[in-house]
């Protein structure tokens, strides 16, 4: 369980795009956020932030009161778990070494770079792929799973670092409905059941308002919704996902005017 | 009549591909005339071709089969042995040299120069060079070949961890795996394949230069070879060709057969 708290952060990449511009927030322990904006809106770069997968120029993310910077990107990444859009497992290996691999940050030793892990993790990654139900598929090369079995595996992957939060980068975005909401159901149970603090990015608006305690809409790298699901009313929606277009009539507008 | 058209904007091929063709035919047409590459001269060397493959047309020299077996044998030896010293220095080597794994793009650099150096010459060159270090044998034979081996073996193995997708590496560290776990676990098993085929290619790459360094006396079957051509020993010359292509033959098959099988998984290193 771990609270987060954003502080003025800002990135701008080597290609000058501004993807975050002077963002706070904080979230709770223990809830289930969900953050919601076009594609663009700085969604990733704000949850890779997180994890310290990205560098902030300028403002602070805290976990648990420790502050994401270069000195503690091991014991960060440690505590704060990743699933990925395109799960991120290293596809020739098995489910089950796959899984292990969310134990590495707590097995320094060169036994670990022999493939050598202690029982105890064993029967960690294994009552993970219990949680996630794959304990049927633990010696299967991840690659030769389904999409949505291989985003389990992720999942699995990400308890197994017994994190005290996951940060999901719209880990459904490849996976059709039905696994979709597998997925979610999965994380939302454990953020329930293990009080775990989950932060996912999702592109279905009724995804989030099914799941979430909490929904952030961003756009051009700036928090402009925040509420329960239910303060998420569908005018609030077209406004989020409309800014885009909108800017493009306004330059029709204009092009037009100077015509 | 129908119009045909290149997809580009204007229907036209793109420039700087045009140029790139132009240029090199260019080149070939005057690279030809200097090596004097003359039609005459290829069409009347069919004479001498022929009246050498009819010398070969004889009895082998089967007191010779002990000693050939011997000298084959050897030259097998030398290419194991040249690789297997090469594989094991080739990984960290390949690792230093690769962009994306290297610990810093000053070291990524150095290892580049250093194994084009290795490259630059061949494995006969080296072989002179360490025969008149070590003295004759297989020894200078294993070194040079070991070296060159080096030289293209941790090039290929840099190349192909440079293609490892940032996925999986992502994966691993964003788990706070350190350098050398996401080393061991994202890069190495994605990259493992590519370096199968690699040190199978390099095996039969290397056997066949085996089979010359006894040119310069560093051992092996090549001795024999041009101590045979020199004496006109014929029947000896034609057991030698076909041992030889008897073995790259049937090295070939292993590793195509092994290729398979690790590319489509049957096969695993790791797992």
């Amino acid at each position: 369980m771990a609270s987060i708290k954003i502080n003025s952060l800002a990135k701008t990449y080597d290609n000058g795009f501004q993807a975050l511009q002077c963002l706070s927030l904080d979230i709770d322990p223990g809830s289930f956020t969900v953050i919601l904006g076009p594609s663009g809106a700085g969604k990733s770069t704000l949850l890779r932030t997180i994890n310290g997968l990205e560098t902030a120029t300028s403002g602070t993310v805290c976990v648990s009161n420790l502050q994401v910077n270069k000195q503690n990107l091991k014991s960060i990444r440690e505590h704060v778990a990743m699933v990925f859009q395109q799960f991120n497992l290293v596809s020739r290996l098995s489910v089950m070494t796959n899984v292990l691999t969310g134990r590495l940050a707590k097995r320094h030793s060169l036994l670990s770079l022999l493939y050598l892990f202690p029982k105890e993790d064993y029967a960690i990654a294994l009552k993970a792929l219990e949680r996630v139900g794959l304990e049927e598929k633990v010696w299967h090369r991840a690659d030769k799973l389904s999409g949505g079995q291989q985003q389990r595996v992720g999942i699995a992957r990400a308890l197994a670092q017994e994190p005290l939060a996951i940060i999901a980068d719209e880990p459904v975005a490849s996976l059709d409905p039905r696994s979709s909401k597998e997925v979610l159901t999965l994380l939302r149970d454990i953020c329930r059941e293990m009080n775990i603090t989950v932060v996912a990015s999702l592109h279905q608006v009724d995804f989030a308002r099914e799941y979430a305690d909490r929904i952030i809409g961003m756009n051009a790298g700036r928090i402009v919704f925040d509420g329960p699901p239910s303060a998420f009313t569908s005018s609030q929606e077209i406004s989020l996902y409309q800014h885009e277009t909108m800017e493009v009539k306004e330059d029709a507008k204009m092009a037009l005017a100077y015509a | 009549m129908q119009k045909w058209h290149w997809p580009t904007p204007n229907g036209l091929p793109p420039f700087h591909i045009s140029i790139v063709v132009i240029c090199s035919i260019l080149l070939l047409a005057l690279s030809a005339s200097m090596v004097e590459i003359s039609y005459n001269r290829i069409v009347n060397g069919w004479r001498p071709m022929v009246d050498f493959l009819g010398h070969l047309l004889v009895t082998p020299d089967w007191s010779y089969l002990g000693q050939l077996g011997a000298k084959m044998l050897e030259t097998v030896e030398m290419t194991v042995l040249a690789t297997a010293i090469a594989t094991i220095v080739s990984v960290p080597v390949g690792i230093l040299a690769a962009e994306n794994a290297s610990p810093h793009p000053f070291v990524y650099r150095i290892m580049r120069e250093v194994l084009s150096f290795a490259r630059a010459l061949p494995e006969l060159v080296w072989a002179l060079v360490f025969v008149s270090a070590v003295g004759l044998g297989p020894l200078p034979g294993v070194m040079a070949l070991a070296f060159v081996t080096v030289g293209f073996m941790a090039k290929f193995i840099a190349e192909s961890i440079e293609v490892v997708g940032k996925g999986a590496v992502e994966g691993i560290q964003s788990t706070g795996g350190g350098r050398l776990q996401t080393i061991m676990f994202a890069i190495m098993p994605q990259a493992l394949p590519d370096f199968a085929g690699t040190l199978l290619y390099i095996l039969d790459h290397n056997l066949r230069a085996a089979a010359i360094l006894g040119l310069v006396g560093a051992g092996g079957i090549g001795y024999d070879m041009v101590i045979s051509m020199r004496m006109f020993e014929y029947d000896r010359i034609i057991m030698i060709a076909i041992s030889i292509y008897l073995i790259v033959t049937l090295l070939d098959r292993l590793s195509d057969k092994l290729r398979k099988r690790i590319i489509h998984g049957k096969v695993n290193v790791i797992r």
